[in-house]
């Protein structure tokens, strides 16, 4: 039996930031992957947006600090994660949602968040020959950008080996033996774990994981599209999100990565539940005449490869982070929706000082990510 | 280099439409409708592009639309110049780096997406894709056939050498370009088959319908009950120093340039590989007259078909075995190469090292099936067979019976009642037989009457001498009791000289004795005779070794089999051993004086879409513990245009380089699209409709 202070299960985009954190506290992590390298779970499928500018506190703190961690990750760390601040950039074209995004930025302002309603002709040269007709302004937040999911996965790897995390991959838990409310060890298909807290950081699988201690987590994953071009010179900036719904589907948005490729994605209606996450013919049509309609330039650029990606919803839209009253050194951190990979840096930060140094900083925010709330709201934009 | 005028068995289109281009600013002329790529080849242009990393120039490299080496800027816009149809005013710029998509803010024109439907989509319209096609049709089956070329027929179209085979199963002893042409012929004459040539399936969806990428600037959806997976292989790709120069191709993008688009791709070649590939690619080039300094091969033995390897050292190119090749080298482009004899652990021995002059370098190290469409459709669920190169690799021959016997075992899946003969099973087998044992050649004595010399010694299966003489002159001597036997002549030669000009490996001869000093020889030449009758030609033996000079006696040419025969007077003792007339004078293709080169293979090009090397991936192998080849995704191995069609079959090497058992690794995630589409292409926005 090896034993530990910390036993993640998942080295996706957030087990990946909390083991280097909680290690970099001198506490002994070990992470047990069922897949055979890093981030391959849900990471891997991640468009690489980073955004603060959420409407709500929780995912506006964590996410804040996320951005901070991106910004200054190279200097900091001497990893180079391909992080833009290039922004986001919501164009509107309709009365209605003007009014609620105008509405929103008051709220998110209150937090200290750069975002502003911008007009036309800011948005012109944010994204150069966007669609005008119509166009009535937009919100627009210069200080989020994006990274390489990919290169922020193996960068915390590679920190957290370095600092003396223990991981596991190829292995895959299959359960657990509890006595007084408590996980005593965490089995796998080829060992077993002693561990002062075990965290289910497991992404789409976590429902799974929380019924082997019969935890019924609401989280179920929907699976959503995307896609990547061939790399093309810099020719706009933002993170561009479209949320007017059609009939198959609501939002899409794309950005260029650092590479130059236009990688976008797209939010079908209704929701397509499971976890297949094999390529359909429908997707490409579907996104791409969104696309062409709203930036008419990108229609020369050759689409590289496409894929598919598990959403792992709650169901108000909101992540899970939370201890849980069953099973006392069980903490959860799961039902990412989609977000995963912009909350997983700031939120290890921040898990590892509660961990670590039993932090009260942050009862709020994790107040309200409890498992425990009624799951009645509503994200807004999700 | 420059365009192909004369051919000993393609004909050159007389009149065709000229157009002017220009290129980088320069005016050029080029044909109208052929690749762009080819264009700029027949003028001498080969650097293509300038890679962002490390400035590398690029050039053309698959000739086939698989990856995107050949990415020029088009008018204004980035696209694949191999297979772009060239067009009257096309103005063609080098692409620097990264490519700046033009300001273009139409509005969105218009949005289509066909989708069509088929009872099977075949994809791949080469001798099994085109027999299956013919077998389901003939059962009632509507069939769309899908092939990537812009004609059908696909290795074949290359093929200017006769089959080998047997004639009643699979055209043995014919061009593999009339098959072509006579399998598109009855392919067409189908009311079931729905035909697009230009059109690369790019995705297999799971809702059971394929992406099609036609015409470079349409996507259809098909939905099908049945796939039948016939697209071929993929050359092997081959590291070493310089790889990545232009000039370095495979051997098809080589056949593609010289035998499809007539372009003399460069003046002197050197083959690395001497399976049949190679030594046909070398036949090709001389036929195209382009000189070949040499083949070589890692291996103690010829691996192709030793008729094939006689031949091309009839003709006067030096094989050199044990041989690997340690660089090529040049500013922009391929200007010479540098080969060395390998030791029993098959490391080079430098101190061998030859230098040659060559423009080009032709890899034609093997093939591998491209089964990833099959694969992703069993995993699917699909009902899907393969055929071909896509199921095994194997002659052209096995894979025409492959493709009947997918297309029947196709007709099974979907209900049809329909016995498979076993003799089917039995004789695709044997044409896929490997080249067996070698024999001694038979001791001739000739007399005054011709006879034919049979210098066929090594099993292959292959029999038309014995189909094709009237008198049955020639049998297999029974020893497998199939076509690997070895013929044998029983005498009653009436002289006609149709085992001579069937032969596909040339490897007989008609001989007789003129007189206690003489002998008259009768040799099949597939090249267009620089001599006259009364002229003295260099004769070879078998083995390509200079026998004496002869005096040609007659040149007859035979339009069926589009071969020449030439008839020489030699001496008596060489009446038996005279197989061939040089057509390559040595002395122009010797090595040069001194070798010269650096010898750095870790420099060597893995993933030739993103330049990345044997030493950056087995360091990061090492430094990041990789036991999953999705983890070189960080330095982008496999990120490229061709989605790692190239890189990922080399990469079991590096990772033992790096020293991990490559059984221990999990390989990569195949994810469509197989080759890029534009946006616009996708709801099939078409401006110029």
């Amino acid at each position: 039996m090896k034993t530990c202070d910390v036993l993640i299960i998942g080295a996706g985009s957030i087990g990946l930031p909390l083991s280097y954190y909680l290690a970099r506290r001198h506490l002994r992590v070990i992470v047990i992957e069922k897949m055979p390298s890093v981030g391959r779970g849900q990471n891997r499928a991640a468009i690489g947006g980073i955004r603060a500018t959420h409407s709500d506190p929780a995912k506006i703190a964590i996410c804040h600090r996320t951005i901070n961690i991106m910004r200054n990750f190279q200097t900091e760390f001497g990893y180079d994660i391909d992080w833009i601040s290039g922004g986001y950039l919501f164009p509107i074209y309709d009365e209605t949602n003007e009014k609620a995004f105008k509405k929103l930025i008051e709220y998110q302002k209150a937090f200290d968040l750069n975002i502003n309603w911008i007009s036309p002709a800011e948005i012109e040269p944010l994204a150069p020959g966007i669609n005008p007709e119509n166009l009535r302004g937009g919100s627009y937040s210069p200080e989020d950008g994006s990274a390489s999911p990919l290169k922020v996965a193996d960068a915390y790897y590679l920190l957290a080996k370095a600092n003396g995390v223990s991981f596991h991959f190829n292995e895959e838990v299959t359960g657990f033996s509890l006595a007084n409310d408590q996980i005593i060890s965490v089995h796998t298909n080829q060992n077993s774990y002693a561990a002062g807290i075990v965290v289910n950081a497991a992404g789409a699988e976590a429902r799974e994981i929380g019924q082997m201690v019969n935890l019924d987590l609401p989280v179920y994953p929907d699976s959503h599209e995307g896609g990547i071009t061939e790399p093309v010179q810099r020719f706009f900036e933002p993170m561009i999100v479209d949320v007017r719904p059609d009939s198959q589907s609501s939002n899409y948005y794309f950005y260029q990565n650092r590479e130059g490729q236009v990688v976008f994605c797209i939010t079908p209606n209704p929701k397509i539940p499971g976890k297949d996450r094999d390529s359909t013919s429908y997707f490409l049509p579907l996104v791409i005449k969104r696309m062409l309609a709203l930036y008419p330039r990108l229609r020369h650029i050759r689409i590289r490869r496409i894929w598919r990606g598990l959403y792992p919803m709650t169901p108000d839209g909101f992540p899970i982070v939370s201890f849980c009253r069953e099973i006392k050194n069980l903490l959860l951190a799961i039902g990412m929706c989609g977000q995963g990979f912009m909350i997983g840096p700031g939120l290890g930060e921040m898990l590892a000082e509660v961990i670590a140094d039993q932090s009260h900083a942050y009862d709020s925010i994790f107040q309200q990510l409890t498992l425990y709330r009624q799951f009645t709201g509503q994200e807004l934009l999700k | 280099m420059s365009r192909i005028t004369q051919h000993p068995i393609l004909s050159i289109p007389k009149n065709r439409k000229t157009v002017k281009f220009t290129f980088n600013g320069r005016e050029l002329e080029g044909i109208a409708g052929e690749p762009v790529a080819s264009a700029l080849i027949a003028q001498n242009i080969t650097e293509f592009a300038i890679h962002p990393k490390g400035d590398t120039p690029q050039g053309l490299f698959c000739a086939n639309g698989q990856c995107a080496h050949c990415t020029l800027i088009i008018d204004g816009i980035p696209q694949k110049s191999c297979v772009t149809p060239l067009q009257e005013g096309m103005q063609i710029q080098t692409l620097y780096h990264l490519p700046q998509i033009p300001d273009d803010r139409r509005p969105l024109h218009k949005v289509e997406c066909p989708e069509f439907s088929c009872d099977v989509l075949v994809i791949g319209g080469g001798p099994s894709g085109l027999t299956a096609t013919i077998e389901l049709a003939q059962l009632g089956f509507k069939v769309i056939l899908v092939d990537d070329k812009p004609q059908l027929g696909g290795k074949l179209l290359l093929q200017t050498h006769k089959f080998f085979g047997s004639i009643e199963d699979c055209y043995a002893g014919m061009r593999g370009i009339e098959i072509a042409r006579q399998l598109d012929q009855a392919v067409r004459q189908l009311s079931k088959v729905t035909i697009l040539t230009d059109t690369f399936v790019v995705g297999i969806y799971k809702d059971r319908k394929a992406g099609l990428f036609v015409h470079n600037k349409n996507y259809y959806l098909v939905s099908f009950e049945g796939l039948i997976v016939t697209p071929g292989a993929r050359e092997k790709s081959l590291i070493f120093q310089g790889n990545h120069l232009p000039g370095v191709v495979g051997a098809g993008a080589f056949q593609t340039l010289v035998n499809r688009d007539l372009i003399r791709a460069c003046q002197r070649v050197f083959i690395v590989g001497s399976g049949n590939v190679g030594l046909i690619a070398a036949y090709h080039a001389l036929q195209a007259g382009i000189q070949v300094a040499g083949i070589c091969d890692i291996l103690p033995e010829v691996t192709g078909y030793q008729v094939h390897a006689d031949k091309i050292k009839r003709m006067g190119v030096p094989l050199f075995l044990n041989h690997t090749i340690l660089a090529t080298e040049g500013q922009h482009k391929v200007e010479k190469v540098t080969i060395a004899a390998v030791n029993r652990d098959f490391q080079p021995i430098l101190e061998t090292a030859q230098s040659f002059a060559v423009d080009m370098l032709l890899i034609a190290v093997g093939l591998t099936p491209i089964d990833e469409f099959y694969e992703i459709a069993r995993q699917f669920g699909f009902k899907v067979v393969k055929a071909g190169d896509a199921d095994e690799i194997a002659e052209a021959s096995s894979a025409m019976f492959g493709g009947r016997i997918a297309g029947l075992q196709m007709a099974k899946l979907l209900g049809h009642a329909v016995e498979i003969d076993e003799q089917f099973y039995q004789k695709a087998a044997i044409l896929k037989s490997k080249p067996g044992k070698t024999y001694p050649r038979e001791q001739v004595t000739l007399t005054e009457k011709f006879r034919p010399v049979i210098r066929c010694a090594q099993e292959i299966p292959c029999n038309p001498c014995t189909a094709v003489c009237p008198v049955h002159a020639i049998q297999l001597k029974p020893v497998q009791n199939n076509i690997l036997d070895i013929p044998e002549y029983s005498g009653g030669c009436s002289g006609c000289m149709l085992c001579v000009l069937i032969c596909p490996g040339l490897a007989i001869t008609l001989a007789r004795k003129i007189d206690e000093q003489f002998a008259e020889v009768v040799l099949p030449f597939e090249f267009i005779p620089d001599f006259a009758v009364g002229d003295f030609v260099p004769l070879t033996d078998w083995d390509g070794n200079f026998l004496e000079k002869g005096e040609v006696l007659r040149i007859r040419y035979n339009k069926k089999y589009l071969t020449y025969l030439i008839q020489v007077k030699t001496s008596l003792k060489n009446g038996t051993a005279v197989a061939g007339i040089q057509v390559q004078d040595s002395n122009q293709i010797k090595a040069l004086p001194e070798p010269s080169f650096e010898y750095l293979p870790e420099n060597g090009i893995v993933c030739h879409c993103e330049l990345v090397t044997v030493k950056e991936i087995v360091d990061f192998i090492r430094k990041h513990d990789v036991r999953d080849v999705n983890q070189l995704k960080l330095i982008r191995v496999g990120m490229g245009a061709c989605g790692g069609k190239n890189c990922l079959a080399l990469l079991p090497r590096l990772f033992k380089e790096a020293g991990v058992d490559w059984q221990t690794v999990v390989p990569g995630t195949h994810r469509p699209l197989t080759v890029e589409v534009p946006m616009a292409a996708i709801i099939n926005e078409d401006f110029e409709e």
